[in-house]
């Protein structure tokens, strides 16, 4: 039993090893991601009762193979003779690993064509190794529908004649993009996603910090891979002390530090201070480094403020947007005071991307509480709640409200 | 992103103002689109609920919960049945509520379910 963890870990790591063999091979990327989850199955049962196989990838990539070879037998006749032996010759040479390989299937499973549903969940199973059912628990939906979402953006993949290479270089920097945000969007609904019931989904952002990490070991030149890496480390230290022990929201101000994970926090800002600067600066490395000072920080009131809000000032230049202005004015009220914040949130008044949030709401509640205009704020926190699609959120947000009637 | 769409009302009354074809049109549509949202990979769950004349009323009186026979509220105001869905956008969700609603021809409601991230 104590193996079990441990064959799990291989499993996942092998996982698109194994997949990106047979699709390089064959090309036929729907079939051979059945017949690798199959294999799966039957060496998550068989090792766990037998033990782990001298050679594990070489075993995935033979039961795989056979699979394979199974399903094209009852395909057709034509198609075994010719592709059988292949397949047999393939399993017994038990080829190097190819990095490239792993990069080229999250390139595909992250294409832009399929939707962002479907980029995620196809991303967690062809290249997390996660099976149907554990990714439908974690989206908190049928098996059967997300089965049959998997099974669409497999069909879409065939049917738009994708193929099994990497983008070309003048693609490469927005296809990559596209990866490192379907592995952030994954973070996010781990970190953050709420049932009504828990505030955390752990095995989405163990998972998702597992891919960036093992992204980053495969391609450690792109800066933005390492920055998004660190910020998911640099904010994943702080969960244990993001909800209180009834399951409330705990805001950053108001958490217990020492709960922090420091050994989180030190690889972060490791990683951080090892590409800064040595690459194109991009906005992942510059949340990461916004967040690196919050946890750096022994207390909320030794926080570097002036620090942070001259990291917005980069990002919004880089990266422009409504809520990196929104954050921004969160710092110039920490730097300058609540109006001076204020006067800046009043530049998104007439923004229309902000028109549906909560958010710009809920910081001008915030910000005008600190101005002591209460009655104003509390119409804000009240706006802002019933605006939110988050559950924990509606609560702390109404209670925020009501504590200053 | 989940959300739910509620259609109100009562099959007698839909009998009633439309007449049988259409009822029976209706089951077809309805039938059809649960088929579209599962092969879509879009379906949570769809349910229709029985009718509001057999709904229970649980309130206070005297102090002591009381259960009472009827609906609420009047039947065209009564919810019959919904659908919740995961979808990409909220584009999508008012997509497939238009085509409900087209059949129908009632005033259909769409909510979005509270499991979004909170952004603090």
């Amino acid at each position: 039993l104590s193996d079990e963890p441990r064959i799990e870990d291989l499993l996942r790591e092998l996982a698109p090893q194994v997949l990106g063999m047979l699709v390089r091979r064959h090309d036929q990327f729907d079939a051979c991601e059945d017949a690798v989850q199959e294999a799966l199955l039957a060496a998550a049962l068989q090792w766990a009762d037998r033990g782990v196989p001298d050679n594990p990838r070489s075993w995935l990539i033979t039961v795989a193979s056979r699979r394979l070879v199974d399903e094209w037998r009852s395909e057709s006749a034509r198609r075994r003779r010719e592709e059988s032996t292949a397949v047999l010759e393939l399993a017994v040479a038990d080829q190097a690993v190819s990095h490239d390989d792993t990069l080229t299937l999250l390139f595909l499973c992250c294409h832009p064509s399929l939707s962002v549903p479907s980029q995620l969940a196809l991303t967690l199973r062809a290249v997390g190794g996660l099976t149907t059912a554990e990714i439908a628990r974690a989206f908190l939906v049928p098996e059967a529908t997300m089965a049959q979402r998997i099974s669409r953006a497999k069909e879409r993949i065939k049917s738009t004649g994708m193929k099994f290479d990497l983008p070309p270089e003048s693609e490469r920097a927005d296809r990559l993009r596209v990866v490192l945000h379907v592995l952030y969007l994954v973070f996010n609904e781990g970190y953050m996603t709420s049932s009504g019931i828990s505030l955390h989904r752990a095995d989405l952002t163990t998972e998702a910090i597992r891919l960036a990490r093992m992204l980053y070991e495969i391609a450690p030149g792109e800066g933005e891979v390492a920055g998004l890496l660190a910020l998911m480390l640099l904010t994943e230290a702080r969960r244990p002390a993001r909800t209180d022990a009834d399951g409330w929201l705990v805001p950053l101000d108001d958490q217990q530090r020492d709960l922090w994970n420091t050994a989180q926090i030190t690889e972060g800002v490791a990683l951080l201070t090892r590409t800064l600067g040595k690459f194109p600066v991009g906005p992942y490395q510059m949340q990461a480094a916004i967040a690196a000072v919050h946890d750096e920080a022994p207390t909320a009131d030794e926080t570097d403020w002036p620090q942070i809000l001259a990291l917005y000032e980069v990002l919004e230049q880089i990266s422009p947007g409504p809520v990196v202005t929104l954050n921004r004015a969160v710092a110039v009220a920490r730097v300058h005071g609540p109006r001076a914040g204020l006067a800046l949130l009043g530049t998104l008044d007439t923004d229309e991307r902000m028109a549906y949030t909560h958010r710009l709401e809920a910081v001008r509640g915030h910000l005008l509480e600190q101005a002591g205009d209460l009655a104003a704020a509390r119409e804000s926190y009240q706006r802002a709640a019933r605006m939110t699609a988050s559950l924990p959120e509606q609560r702390y947000l109404t209670l925020r409200a009501a504590r200053l009637d | 992103m989940k959300y739910m769409i509620m259609t109100f009302g009562s099959a007698e009354a839909g009998v009633a103002a439309m007449g049988r074809e259409w009822m029976l049109e209706m089951v077809k549509f309805m039938q059809q689109l649960d088929k579209d949202l599962k092969d879509s990979g879009e379906l949570v769950d769809a349910r229709g609920l029985a009718d509001g004349s057999q709904a229970k009323t649980v309130r206070i009186k005297n102090g002591i919960p009381v259960a009472t026979d009827g609906p609420f509220a009047e039947s065209k105001e009564s919810l019959v049945g919904y659908w919740i869905v995961d979808v990409e956008s909220e584009a999508r969700v008012i997509e497939i509520a238009s085509r409900i609603v087209d059949y129908v021809k009632a005033p259909i409601e769409v909510r979005q379910v509270m499991d979004a991230p909170p952004d603090f």
